[in-house]
C-alpha cells in the first residue's frame, strides 16, 4: 500500500529558527529519507512554500490562502510504500515532523484494483 | 517551476467515489486528469482515502483522524509544472473540486537531491 504524510508544520516557528537550526531541520528530513530508501519504502515527497503564499480556488472565487485557519500548515509531504496502516505508522513516527509539528498518515487507495 | 494543487473535497465528493450512480465523479476527474496530462504538465499525483481511516501523530503519539476538523477534507494532490502562480491557479481553477470543495495552490520549494 502507499501512504501519504501530511507535514503540519508552524511556519511561524520555523522562520525564527537561525540558519544552522534550520540546516539542522532539512538534514534530519534527509537522513529520513535516506532511512525510507534504504527499506526501499520511499516514494516521493516535497516541501511546500509558507501556506500564506498559497491560493484558494473554489466556487466564491480566489481567496489568498491557507485552507484552514490552524497554526499548523501542511509545510510538505511524503508519499511511502508499506504492507500496512501499522507500519505507516512506525514510519511516521521517525519522521522528524512528529516531533515538532503533527504528521497525518493517510492511505492512497487502489481504485483500480479496489 | 513546481506547484502542489490540493484539492479539499467535500463529503459528498468522498462518497460519491464508492457509489456507481455517482459516474460524473470519476468521469470530471478522468478528463481533467487527462487534460493535463496531455499538456505534459502533470508531474505526480495521488488521491488519497478519507481521513477517518488514517491517523495523526505528535510528539510520538497516535491520534485516529485527521489534524484539522475542517468542513472540506484533503482528498488528493497533483504536482504540475507551471510558469507562475497565475498559471497553476489556472490549472486547478479547472479541476472539479473547484466547484464542489476547495482548491489550494502552493509553490513546492527546490530541492537539492544531486550531490555537488
Amino acid at each position: 500500500m502507499q501512504y501519504v504524510f501530511l507535514l503540519h508544520e508552524d511556519q511561524a516557528a520555523w522562520d525564527a529558527l537561525n540558519e544552522a537550526e534550520q540546516a539542522e531541520g532539512v538534514a534530519a528530513h534527509m537522513a529520513f529519507v535516506g532511512a525510507l530508501n534504504e527499506a526501499n519504502a520511499f516514494n516521493s515527497g516535497a516541501p511546500l512554500g509558507p501556506a500564506g503564499q498559497g491560493k484558494l480556488v473554489s466556487a466564491d472565487g480566489i481567496h489568498d490562502g491557507p485552507f484552514a485557519d490552524t497554526k499548523e500548515q501542511i509545510g510538505g509531504f511524503y508519499m511511502i510504500e508499506a504492507a500496512n496502516l501499522d507500519e505507516a505508522i512506525d514510519w511516521a513516527k521517525k519522521c522528524p515532523t512528529a516531533q515538532y509539528g503533527r504528521v497525518e498518515v493517510r492511505e492512497i487507495p487502489d481504485y483500480a484494483n479496489g | 517551476m513546481q506547484f502542489a494543487i490540493l484539492f479539499y473535497e467535500s463529503a459528498d465528493d468522498f462518497s460519491a467515489r464508492l457509489d456507481p450512480a455517482r459516474t460524473d465523479y470519476w468521469q470530471g476527474w478522468a478528463s481533467y486528469s487527462r487534460s493535463i496530462g496531455q499538456s505534459g504538465k502533470l508531474v505526480s499525483g495521488a488521491a488519497l482515502n478519507g481521513p477517518e481511516v488514517g491517523a495523526t501523530l505528535k510528539s510520538g503519539t497516535v491520534q485516529d483522524g485527521p489534524y484539522a476538523e475542517t468542513r472540506e477534507q484533503l482528498g488528493g494532490f497533483f504536482i504540475v509544472e507551471a510558469n507562475d502562480m497565475e498559471e497553476a491557479m489556472r490549472i486547478a481553477a479547472r479541476s472539479p473540486t473547484a466547484g464542489t470543495g476547495a482548491v489550494e495552490i502552493r509553490p513546492v520549494l527546490p530541492t537539492t537531491t544531486s550531490e555537488d
